[in-house]
């Protein structure tokens, strides 16, 4: 197998006059792959693409070699697709049922799929309630039984929109570890979509950013938190006023961020903060370097963006 | 993760998620799973079905006995048998308007003038109603289509979904027609099954166009309406009302019953059962007031106008459905 399981080449999809996504090429690589974006960003038009629920206006796409355009099928056959949308299931029917139809609508036999919807709603831990009626599940385990009706057909892509919408924090917990599972112990690839940053950052180690439907910068994440300026967390006592105002008469950029005070990193900041605290005559409590987040890198990337429009 | 769900992945690891290595069927395996998969969620979940069943072999079975019981010996077993069957396949369709072949002159077999059951139409109607009209308009509601255009092609889906009312349309219409055509035969006895055998295509032919018709118009109202209640409200108005209003008002102001048959979709379908018959001439009586269609006089009504009107009906629902599944829930 290649080492990417999704490339796209100038792949654009118009409502109209109304972008979806536009000239997006791409190449997603094995493993865990984040799709980063705020809502309208492009996310969702771009997945669903992929699996031929739209086709697109332009341009090209092969998942895991296959075209998504003539080879559509196989490509369904392949990926495991859990909706971003609450609701997406029957609400009279059991979770069983639900589970194992999924399977026969990709293909497997009456008793393979029964067997194979058994074993998933194990897997995502519903196994004790995979004969109750899914209108009587909590939020959480409808999402748990979205991703039992996405893994049935054995997929070797899962592709996850927004699986932690609505979540609370347990459940949320529960669903991120059950997707690193499934790349660690299943060996699945996992793309996960969403607009929370944590949870691409917790579950996954390569990110695409999305704006406005067009690709803003793709890599992995160690490679976009890395290089790009930190900051300096210090807590003074005394003068933090005049302490500031120094830092800042120096033209440092200076925030205050929960009861510390960033210095954003260049050349030799450290011993401009230790100069201004003389200066000021602040004494310094604590002082520490913040490491860039892909939360840091997704601010800048939005900041530069607005900078040039 | 909960101690629960920690067992539940020693069972996995127990039982092993397994790697899929056996051979996906085909598309048509895949279609019809959708089919099928409504049909027996529909079973599981309405006892409506369950009931019209059981009333419509009633229903059938009384009939049986009666037409076996007070036979008139004047008329031939095969005049029996089309005499009690084609009546009771148009009384599917027939809520309020009679209409009798031209040279059907002689009873059904019991003295007692047309024979047609008002009331399983309406149960029919009903019942195809209830749970048809759901058929798509869930899916928008619960947003499954999503699930099912991620995993099938739209056309697979919308063939799917009329599989399904075919499943329907069959288990409630045809079936216990056919079933009991074959109670009449045996029952009836000394009769050349060639002979009968118009009349059984004749149950098949129309209620097979009875489950069309009804699939065509179900289904596009449940893909425009998007909601179950307004599909059903909409089916049922323009089914059921519209074969009550649309003639009382044309005749009680004297209008031209050539025009408003070709509006009245269930007045059609009857239509439809006579030409299927190799009737060409019609007595309609509407409110009282009898007109007689020649189908075949080169002026007025003609059939090609019926199963025109009938063929446009369905294509026109099925084009709403296409349109619908391809484009507005494509967005």
């Amino acid at each position: 197998m290649s080492a990417e399981i999704i490339t796209t080449d100038r792949l654009s999809k118009f409502y109209g006059s109304i972008r979806g996504i536009d000239d997006v090429s791409i190449k997603v690589p094995t493993g865990g792959v984040g799709f980063l974006g705020p809502n309208g960003a492009g996310k969702t038009t771009l997945i669903r693409t992929l699996l031929g629920i739209i086709r697109p206006t332009k341009g090209s796409g092969y998942v895991l070699g296959y075209n998504i355009k003539s080879e559509i099928n196989q490509v369904r056959d392949r990926i495991g697709y859990i909706p971003e949308f609450n609701t997406s299931f029957i609400p009279d029917m059991t979770a069983m049922k639900f589970v194992a139809f999924c399977g026969r609508m990709n293909g497997l036999a009456n008793a393979e799929s029964k067997q194979r919807a058994s074993d998933s709603l194990y897997y995502v831990g519903l196994g004790e309630e995979r004969y109750r009626k899914l209108g009587t599940f909590s939020l959480g385990m409808k999402q748990k039984v979205k991703l039992a009706s996405a893994l049935v057909h054995d997929p070797e892509i899962i592709i996850a929109d927004e699986p932690t919408n609505g979540l609370d924090p347990t459940g949320r917990t529960q669903m991120l570890e059950l997707i690193r599972n499934l790349q660690t112990d299943q060996n699945k690839h996992v793309i996960l979509s969403s607009h929370l940053l944590r949870d691409v950052e917790q579950t996954t180690d390569y990110a695409i950013v999305f704006s406005e439907g067009e690709i803003l910068a793709q890599g992995k994440i160690k490679d976009l938190t890395s290089g790009r300026s930190t900051s300096i967390s210090v807590k003074v006592k005394y003068h933090q006023e005049q302490f500031i105002r120094n830092l800042k008469d120096k033209g440092f950029e200076v925030w205050d961020e929960g009861g510390f005070i960033e210095v954003k990193k260049f050349n030799d900041t450290e011993k401009a903060i230790f100069i201004a605290a003389y200066d000021s005559g602040a004494e310094i409590r604590y002082f520490g370097s913040r490491s860039s987040t892909l939360e840091d890198v997704f601010v800048d990337l939005f900041r530069n963006k607005e900078g040039i429009q | 993760m909960s101690d629960k769900s920690n067992q539940n992945g020693a069972y996995v690891r127990k039982f092993s998620f397994r790697p899929y290595t056996g051979v996906r069927r085909g598309r048509i395996f895949r279609m019809w799973s959708i089919s099928w998969q409504w049909w027996i969620h529909e079973w599981d979940r309405s006892r409506a079905i369950k009931i019209l069943i059981g009333f419509q072999l009633f229903t059938l079975l009384i009939t049986n006995i009666m037409v076996l019981t007070f036979k008139n010996p004047i008329l031939s077993n095969e005049q029996i048998l089309e005499d009690t069957l084609i009546p009771l396949v148009r009384g599917i369709v027939s809520f309020q308007t009679t209409i009798r072949g031209g040279q059907s002159n002689h009873d059904n077999g019991f003295g007692g003038g047309t024979f047609s059951i008002g009331g399983t139409s309406l149960f029919i109607l009903l019942l195809a109603v209830l749970v048809g009209s759901g058929l798509i308009a869930d899916d928008i509601t619960n947003k499954t289509n999503e699930i099912y255009y991620a995993k099938l092609e739209k056309y697979e889906y919308i063939m799917g979904k009329f599989g399904a009312f075919f499943i329907f349309g069959n288990v409630i219409i045809t079936l216990p027609y056919v079933l009991e055509f074959f109670l009449l035969y045996i029952g009836l006895g000394n009769m050349d099954f060639i002979a009968v055998l118009p009349v059984l295509a004749h149950v098949i032919l129309f209620t097979e166009l009875i489950n069309l018709t009804y699939a065509a118009i179900i289904l596009a109202f449940s893909s425009l309406t998007g909601r179950r209640l307004y599909a059903g409200l909409t089916t049922f108005m323009l089914l059921f009302l519209a074969n009550m209003i649309i003639p009382s008002l044309a005749f009680a102001q004297g209008g031209e019953v050539g025009l408003q048959l070709l509006g009245d979709v269930l007045t059609l379908l009857l239509i439809g059962s006579y030409i299927i018959d190799g009737e060409s001439i019609i007595r309609l009586d509407l409110l009282g007031r009898e007109h007689t269609l020649n189908l075949a006089n080169g002026i007025g009504i003609e059939t090609w106008m019926i199963f025109g009107s009938l063929g446009l009906i369905i294509s026109l629902g099925i084009a709403i459905v296409v349109f619908q599944v391809y484009r507005r829930h494509s967005m």
